[in-house]
């Protein structure tokens, strides 16, 4: 299967080389912030933090890849994850006794409500998009705007806080000695790595990714195949969410607005092109990576908050320009070759 | 067959839209029938309409841009840091409006930069330079609210045009804004529809290679466009400090959806080639209708956010089915043909 992917364009070997690229520069960040703040920055203390902050940012990204994948976009992905969370969150709020205590059942039954709702906000993107035609960032504009403005008006802008111990604990527990969100975080990652590597959905997302048309005619059922990558992308955009409420103990409609840009940074960074056709998991997992360790090392220096926005923003830019750039100079050389044979 | 397409037409659609919504709400309460109402609808859409021309322009060239508001008030806010820093006249208005626009047409330009020179997928450009603008306007312009803004923006923003007393005693008030928004929005019409420039700009929504064709340089309309987009998003981002009477560096982001929202339930066609300045002005009007007078329909304001989602989602569905069977209907006369 690997073999065939391969084969059958240069994704896989383009998308290897990127993967190297980003170790590089992981290790340079790492390095970087342990010269400039070791004190601070280097600790275990640091890298824990981060390993609980990285996992939401990470899943949140994989689910705008997706979309990337197939030529898309989903800006609706934090409308989703605070629409999922703000359920869960009423569910077990309602089924808490005076005392806080409640039982794991109302908690599961409250988790899955949460991700029941990201299906239901996937399968109306899907219908949008892959039944109605629309373009998938107004599309998906349209409807970060219906979730956020139904999640405000239910609670009329308010935040639920205060949730059960038991459920708090998933967000900042510990698995064989590992935060749990990032054990979840692997889990997910791992999963849809095997989805677009192994299945024939992932297959065809490439392809489609790659050339429309050309998927078109091949009779793929591209839309089925389109709808199921926005139904992901909701499930996944659920699943940040609940995890965000239980590591802060809370949910809001306006959590994480800063969070549409820094997806698309982190998608792009990891090396996902953005007409689609080709990225890595392992891309956007380390991308991820690189970003949380700039922002806690911004911190430790004492940037402000803003001047990580601008960073966020430089590094998207620049990243698209260094793209651009050596894609031309890639296509020139080989049109090169091609003429000197 | 010309009046079964009038009635097609996206505009034909929103004036009844906004016949139906103005009588079902004047049935639930007579206060919205009152010049007043109407005069504070016009006031909440001065600052979103030339917003909102200015995304008509990007969108008809087949872009979008998610930067605007973020242009408009760093602009605004800007001028307003440097007319206090550098003590200019506080009297004018003059001054902070040409600052703010000479400021928008620099952001502008880079936001050109981003797209026609490295070819970067606009949605992305724009959410990366709106990263950038912020993140350098609080970093290091200013993070802080200014409430005492130059004079002459201050007085302006109490400059009437029509000012008097309603039966029910309260102050009936049309800003003087009206006159120059109708001026710029009619230069805009007559840009696109009687320039060179304008007829590029859609022939670029069309499509990109047929447009090189033609001989028409891409590289350069774009460039245009986006300065020309930050130029106006100053303009608005001055008047919006000048009518608010602060200068508040954390406003109007995330105001950029009302806004494209306008534009695209005015018939403006979001895969570029298609937009007409006055479906923009309908679609402008409409949602500000809707928006201001929620409340008089017993909802509350709250629900503000999800009513222009439910708008948005309404007018793409009804443009997505009309293209869908535009396009069936290409197909079947294509076959015909072949036959």
């Amino acid at each position: 299967m690997n073999e065939r992917l391969q084969r059958f364009s240069t994704a896989g070997l383009l998308a290897d080389r990127k993967v190297t690229q980003l170790m590089g520069f992981t290790t340079f960040t790492l390095i970087f912030f342990t010269v400039f703040s070791f004190n601070i920055f280097f600790t275990p203390e640091n890298f824990r933090s981060m390993a609980y902050q990285v996992p939401e940012i990470a899943i949140l990204s994989i689910a705008v890849m997706l979309s990337m994948l197939t030529g898309g976009i989903d800006l609706s992905i934090v409308g989703i994850s605070n629409a999922a969370a703000l359920v869960a969150a009423y569910i077990m709020t309602q089924k808490m006794t005076e005392g806080g205590d409640i039982s794991t059942m109302w908690i599961i039954a409250a988790c899955l409500a949460g991700i029941l709702i990201g299906l239901i906000c996937g399968a109306i993107n899907s219908v949008l998009i892959a039944i109605l035609n629309v373009t998938p960032i107004l599309a998906t504009l349209a409807t970060m705007t219906l979730f956020n403005g139904i999640a405000i008006g239910i609670t009329n802008g308010v935040s639920v806080s205060d949730l059960p111990k038991q459920f708090m604990r998933v967000g900042n527990g510990t698995f064989l000695g590992i935060p749990t969100p990032f054990v979840l975080m692997v889990v997910i990652a791992i999963f849809v790595g095997y989805l677009i590597n192994r299945t024939s959905l992932g297959l065809k997302v490439l392809l489609i990714g790659t050339n429309r048309k050309a998927a078109q005619y091949s009779v793929m059922g591209d839309r089925k195949v389109i709808a199921w990558t926005y139904i992901i992308s909701g499930l996944l955009s659920s699943l940040a969410g609940l995890i965000i409420a239980s590591r802060t103990s809370a949910a809001s409609p306006d959590f994480g607005n800063s969070y549409i840009l820094l997806a698309i940074v982190v998608v792009v960074l990891g090396g996902i092109n953005p007409m689609g056709g080709f990225g890595t998991v392992t891309g956007v997992v380390l991308a991820t990576i690189v970003l949380q360790m700039v922002s806690s090392g911004f911190n430790a220096l004492r940037f402000s908050q803003f001047f990580y926005l601008l960073a966020q923003g430089g590094v998207l830019v620049l990243v698209m320009i260094l793209n651009t750039v050596l894609e031309k100079r890639r296509l020139n050389r080989s049109i090169n070759k091609s003429l000197d044979s | 067959m010309n009046f079964r397409k009038l009635l097609r037409r996206n505009e034909t659609v929103l004036i009844f839209a906004i016949i139906v919504f103005s009588l079902v709400i004047g049935s639930k309460s007579p206060e919205f029938f009152t010049i007043a109402n109407l005069f504070d609808i016009l006031r909440s859409s001065f600052v979103q309409l030339i917003f909102a021309l200015g995304v008509l322009i990007v969108i008809i060239s087949g872009g979008i841009d998610v930067s605007f508001p973020i242009v408009g008030i760093f602009a605004g806010y800007t001028a307003v840091v440097i007319m206090r820093k550098f003590e200019l006249n506080e009297e004018s208005v003059l001054v902070p409006v040409a600052l703010a626009i000479l400021i928008g047409i620099i952001l502008g330009g880079l936001n050109a930069i981003a797209i026609a020179g490295f070819e970067i997928p606009t949605l992305i450009a724009t959410l990366g330079t709106a990263g950038i603008f912020r993140g350098f306007m609080l970093s290091f312009i200013g993070a802080s609210f200014i409430s005492d803004i130059p004079l002459g923006l201050d007085n302006f923003s109490t400059a009437d045009l029509i000012k008097f007393e309603s039966e029910a005693g309260t102050l009936v008030r049309l800003h003087v804004l009206v006159i120059p928004v109708a001026l710029i929005t009619l230069a805009v019409s007559l840009l696109l529809n009687r320039t060179i420039f304008g007829r590029s700009v859609y022939a670029l929504g069309g499509g990109v290679e047929s447009t090189r064709r033609l001989g028409i340089s891409v590289k350069r309309t774009q460039a245009k466009i986006y300065m020309l987009v930050g130029g106006l998003s100053g303009l608005a981002g001055i008047l919006y400090v000048s009518l608010q009477r602060k200068a508040n560096p954390y406003d109007l982001a995330g105001s950029e959806l009302d806004v494209i929202a306008a534009v695209v339930l005015g018939g403006a066609s979001i895969m570029g080639g298609y937009g007409t300045v006055f479906g923009t002005v309908l679609g402008v009007l409409f949602i500000n209708m809707i928006k201001n007078n929620l409340v008089l329909l017993g909802v509350s304001s709250s629900w503000q956010r999800a009513a222009v989602g439910v708008l948005l989602i309404i007018g793409i569905t009804i443009q997505a089915i009309g293209e869908n069977q535009k396009q069936k209907r290409q197909r079947s006369a294509t076959s015909k043909e072949a036959e």
